[in-house]
């Protein structure tokens, strides 16, 4: 055997390494480099995820709530750094300008909220899934309930532009139509989440949070550089690239730099990149607002963020992992609108067409010509960053699943193996779910996560916030205060699904200006959180035991 | 002894001790730093803003009055020409505008050449080259837009070199030459108004570290002031616990 494979692997060897570091084509195509480095990463999450497979159930669910602060900043950095954050920033830059902004600092502000109103308290109160504060702290079964449905549609919803974010990749690596794509991609990412379980997740975060990271860093370092601009701190360096997009790159000052087609490293001004809500990307000042506080508030009612704190020792440990999961979120956030920039000028030339937004990272890094291995792991980054939010998001959802709704209300006596077998059961349900809605291609894969984000806003956050703040605050409120941020959500949900079916419902426009899918949060969390008060205020008081429970447990 | 009914009583915004006073205060200090470094800035941004025309702007609309009354010279329509290739070499344009603007691009051209037939017959079969390639690197196709960028460059009067001259021949449709629509007549100005006029104010003109002001101050400097914010909660937590005997 060893006599044939030998020969073989010494002819096969140079052709295939040829094949891996030849230029890449945009569009269509197998990219073998790009595969090579794709498959062997996958292939480490998944040995890694065995290697630190899930015994039991509490390591399903909280990872044993053994992790350091910065390990736990990692993994909550990992768990956050999706393909919208990946992929979906730069896009959303790259085709509006300054209002893709609004993404970046929604997605990054909502984690001071998080931190100095919640953190501390949530890992006090010492639960496992939001429903199980939720049910808890409003006294109710019903409650535990809705809140676990909500955790599971939340999940669903972020999963969707997880999905199409792996579409994406997956089409441009394996030269496939897109819907193949988001059906490969989907079963890969179940398959992975079902064998690693949450403890293997959790390791491998971290691993997967260096991976990302330096994927993503990579080819800036390079396109600053060879782009001649201060390439030793690129999130620095970009900004005269911002500045040349507005003003213009006339050739004779390209010193004949050109992208991977030909085309002089030059533009046209174009200072609607960077200007303010500038009237030809059709976006307001309104509408930079409204993103901005949706995503922030919604940052911090999101079931799989706020469950991270679960699994820290301490809330100390809680608060700082918070800093370190900040810190290195951000040197991402810190480093996308540099694609976004590079891309504008290296894709200014019409013979480069029409490029998927969504793919404008890894489309950058080839019109800069950078070596087809390095944009197959850029590529590949990509694909473990929604690999990572999605099997938090899928373990998030199946734990509401399996823990929030068959053991808390339908079965208390289920043995623990039963309590899994429903997790991973919930696990398969809503990855078919996602992959279903993903292939209909709704919106941006950062606007589609937005929806995820408002719903948070409007209906877990209003409950996490007054639960832990104010003892008044009673189950006919957070019941009251839950349909008022659901009705706001149904509407703005209806109005964008039916907008995207060509279905033109009453007061149309204007429902969808001022309830638009990524941010109807802004109006949705504040007559949520008014109307529990008010309701709070007129009906029973709070039982004495979860009062007591409030001031000595969480804010002794 | 039971507890009464309004004991154990908690409200952010009604401490009842030394410690969740000070840490009210805390919260309170940070969130306003938060919001105002946020939502301040981008609403001074809103107030101060004026919008401010491209150059591009005027030399359309000094060509174009002159073109809409039918005694536009051969300058006027070279600026308007030019202008025009302004906004179609920004990235992002709507396709029915893209369409209004190669109308009228083509038109103008058509208008300023010498040979009229000679130019179509020209542009037509470069059409039929790049309808027939899959890669931009052909040589038949590269060579015929090699020799239409010179030619278009002088119709416009626009150096070889500049970047609009090398984006021309690919925003010229043979079809759209002998007449301009009339209804994309109507819209010209509001197009070319929605691609040329931006917000800009002394936040946005001055010059930081590379970037535009605004720019620097919502995509790095917030974020910096994030981390800040969060380090310094979670220091003085730290401190304030220690101070009070609070332990997680």
């Amino acid at each position: 055997m060893k006599k044939i494979l030998l020969p073989l692997l010494l002819i096969a060897l140079p052709n295939l390494l040829h094949a891996a570091t030849a230029a890449t084509q945009l569009e269509g195509g197998f990219k073998v480099g790009p595969a090579i480095i794709l498959i062997t990463i996958l292939i480490l999450f998944v040995l890694v995820g065995i290697i630190f497979r899930a015994k039991d159930t509490t390591d399903f669910y909280a990872a044993g709530r053994g992790i350091s602060k910065v390990g736990s900043g990692m993994a909550i950095a990992s768990n956050w750094m999706s393909a919208a954050s990946f992929l979906g920033m730069a896009a959303l830059m790259y085709g509006s300008g300054y209002h893709g902004l609004a993404y970046v600092v929604g997605w990054t502000g909502g984690y001071v909220l998080l931190l100095i109103m919640m953190a501390g308290q949530i890992r006090k109160y010492g639960k496992y899934t939001a429903a199980d504060f939720i049910g808890d702290r409003y006294y109710s079964k019903a409650l535990r309930a809705v809140g676990a449905i909500i955790a599971i549609l939340i999940s669903i919803s972020y999963c969707v532009g997880q999905f199409g974010g792996i579409g994406l990749m997956f089409k441009w690596v394996l030269g496939i139509d897109y819907a193949m794509a988001v059906i490969i991609g989907g079963a890969v990412v179940l398959t992975y989440t079902l064998i690693s379980g949450m403890l293997g997740v959790t390791k491998n975060m971290q691993i997967q949070y260096v991976i990302i990271i330096v994927s993503f860093l990579i080819p800036l370092f390079i396109l600053t550089y060879k782009f001649d601009y201060f390439w030793l701190l690129p999130q620095i360096g970009y900004g005269s690239v911002v500045s040349d997009a507005i003003t213009g790159l006339p050739i004779n000052e390209t010193k004949a730099l050109m992208n991977s087609l030909g085309h002089d490293y030059a533009v046209v001004p174009v200072p609607e990149f960077a200007m303010p809500w500038d009237p030809s990307t059709g976006k307001t000042f309104f509408q930079w607002i409204a993103i901005a506080f949706s995503l922030m508030i919604g940052t911090a009612g999101l079931p799989h963020v706020i469950q991270r704190f679960y699994v820290v020792p301490k809330a100390r440990d809680a608060r700082w992992s918070v800093v370190w999961g900040l810190f290195f979120i951000c040197i991402l956030y810190w480093s996308a609108p540099a694609y976004a920039a590079f891309g504008k000028i290296l894709s200014a030339h019409p013979e480069v067409g029409t490029l998927a937004k969504d793919a404008i990272v890894v489309y950058t890094a080839q019109l800069g010509n950078i070596h087809p291995l390095i944009v197959g792991f850029l590529a590949a980054g990509g694909v473990s960053s929604a690999f990572s939010t999605v099997s938090g998001l899928l373990v998030a959802g199946s734990s509401a699943f399996a823990h929030d709704l068959y053991v808390k209300v339908i079965n208390p006596d289920a043995s623990p193996k039963r309590q899994l077998l429903y997790a991973r059961l919930g696990t398969i349900l809503m990855a078919i779910i996602v992959t279903l809605i993903a292939l209909k291609n709704f919106a941006l894969i950062g606007q589609l996560v937005a929806v995820a984000f408002s719903l948070a806003g409007c209906t877990i956050f209003p409950l996490f916030l007054l639960g832990i703040w104010w003892s008044g605050s009673n189950k006919q409120g957070a019941i009251a205060g839950l349909i008022t941020g659901g009705t706001v959500s149904v509407v703005a949900i209806t109005y964008f699904i039916a907008g995207k079916s060509g279905i033109t419902l009453p007061a149309h426009e204007f429902f969808s200006y001022w309830l638009e899918a990524w941010y109807f949060a802004w109006i949705g969390a504040p007559l949520a959180i008014v109307v529990h008060i008010v309701v709070s205020r007129f009906t029973k008081e709070t039982p004495i035991e979860i009062r007591k429970f409030l001031i000595e447990q969480v804010h002794s | 002894m039971e507890p009464s009914k309004n004991d154990y009583h908690i409200s952010f915004f009604r401490p009842t001790t030394d410690s969740a006073r000070r840490n009210r205060n805390m919260v309170v200090q940070l969130v306003l730093i938060w919001a105002v470094a946020i939502f301040g800035f981008q609403i001074t941004l809103k107030i101060i803003e004026k919008p401010v025309p491209e150059p591009a702007l005027g030399q359309f609309k000094s060509g174009w009055t002159a073109l809409e009354s039918g005694n536009a010279t051969v300058t006027e329509m070279r600026e308007t020409g030019q202008a025009v290739l302004s906004v179609l070499g920004k990235v992002a344009i709507q396709p029915d505008h893209r369409l209004v603007l190669d109308n009228a691009l083509s038109h103008l051209a058509y208008q300023l050449s010498g040979d009229k037939e000679a130019l179509m017959a020209s542009v037509s079969e470069f059409e039929a080259i790049a309808a027939g390639i899959t890669d931009i690197r052909d040589d038949a196709y590269i060579e015929k837009k090699n020799e239409l960028i010179p030619q278009l460059a002088g119709l416009f009067q626009l150096d070889d070199q500049d970047v609009r001259a090398k984006i021309a021949p690919l925003e010229l449709k043979s079809s759209l030459m002998e007449s301009f629509n009339e209804s994309g007549r109507e819209q010209m100005v509001e197009i070319m108004e929605l691609y040329l006029i931006h917000n800009r104010s002394v936040l946005t003109d001055t010059k930081f570290l590379g970037f535009p002001f605004h720019y620097f101050y919502t995509a790095v400097f917030l974020l910096i002031l994030f981390v800040g914010i969060c380090w310094l909660y979670c220091v003085r937590t730290d401190l304030f616990n220690k101070k009070y005997g609070i332990e997680d």
